[in-house]
């Protein structure tokens, strides 16, 4: 599965999810595209799951909203142990992706 | 007039400043001038702050995160007229002020999330936000970007409120202060 634009592209390869780019979308109906790509690999019941958002540059509320919503959904699976991958090169990821884990405590955070 | 949070501006008249006023004129104003606008102001700013390296990218993202959260507000709950937005930058203080009109209705709603705002802990608020609108399909999120400013960003945030020139609409200013490292 793929979205992809002249500003950003999201991708999974089998429970990896990428996201690269800009992300700026207005709301939650504009974003809905992707939540649906990230809960189609859940419903595929993977062994593991693994967001990398270490291409992506920018990233407003509503998507950090969109993460937060998935983040509280991966609740349901207690078992499945999921991986956040960042960059310490891209200052929003530090700043806002420990939020992830606050939300769910399985939540593995690797900026690197 | 009615003022919530932190409205005080310390830059003097000294600062690095700039002006850019959003026209609403022929060709309206859209989405798009936000991320355009905040790539042009966080470019600018980031430059007179430092000439490269870490700094220079966290003062970049920083401002353009700001920048860009609350022009998204001025478009999406603004009644048609102009956006202005004012930007200073002294001693790595970075001000930013924005302005347009909103229905009195709309302000009267935004009032009352500001004072549950300034009134609570931000982090522990945006960890609330964020369970509600999960368990709310309908919720769009409204407060997050202001939460993630303050929580995430350190951002000191302030609102006035006032009557328009034309007297039907409220004119509401945000002001928001981030020191740069």
């Amino acid at each position: 599965m793929e979205i992809k634009t002249g500003e950003y592209n999201v991708w999974n390869e089998g429970s990896i999810i990428h996201y690269e780019g800009t992300l700026r979308l207005s709301g939650t109906d504009a974003y809905q595209p992707i939540l649906e790509l990230m809960q189609t690999v859940l419903a595929e019941k993977p062994q593991n799951l693994v967001l990398d958002l270490t291409q992506l540059e920018f990233l407003n509320s509503s998507g950090i909203n969109l993460l937060a919503k998935f983040t509280i959904e991966l609740r349901k699976h207690p078992d499945l142990p999921v991986k956040v991958l960042g960059s310490t090169k891209i200052p929003w990821q530090s700043k806002s992706l420990p939020n992830l884990q606050k939300l769910h405590k399985g939540v593995e955070l690797v900026i690197v | 007039m009615k003022q919530f949070g932190d409205t005080a501006r310390n830059n003097s008249s000294g600062a690095f400043t700039m002006r850019i006023v959003i026209s609403d004129g022929p060709l309206g104003v859209n989405w798009q001038h936000a991320s355009e606008t905040c790539e042009f102001l966080g470019d600018v700013f980031a430059l007179h702050h430092a000439k490269g390296g870490s700094d220079y990218t966290d003062a970049r993202h920083s401002i353009i995160y700001l920048v860009n959260e609350l022009l998204e507000n001025a478009i999406k709950f603004r009644v048609p007229g102009a956006i202005r937005i004012d930007c200073s930058l002294e001693d790595g203080n970075f001000e930013l002020t924005v302005s347009n009109d909103t229905a009195p209705e709309v302000a009267t709603r935004f009032q009352a999330l500001i004072e549950e705002i300034i009134s609570r802990d931000p982090g522990e608020l945006l960890i609330e936000r964020i369970e509600a609108n999960a368990a709310d399909e309908s919720s769009s999120g409204s407060g997050l970007g202001l939460l993630t400013l303050m929580n995430d960003y350190g951002a000191r945030l302030g609102w006035d409120f006032s009557s328009s020139t034309s007297g039907a609409a409220v004119t509401l200013s945000t002001h928001a202060a981030l020191t740069l490292n």
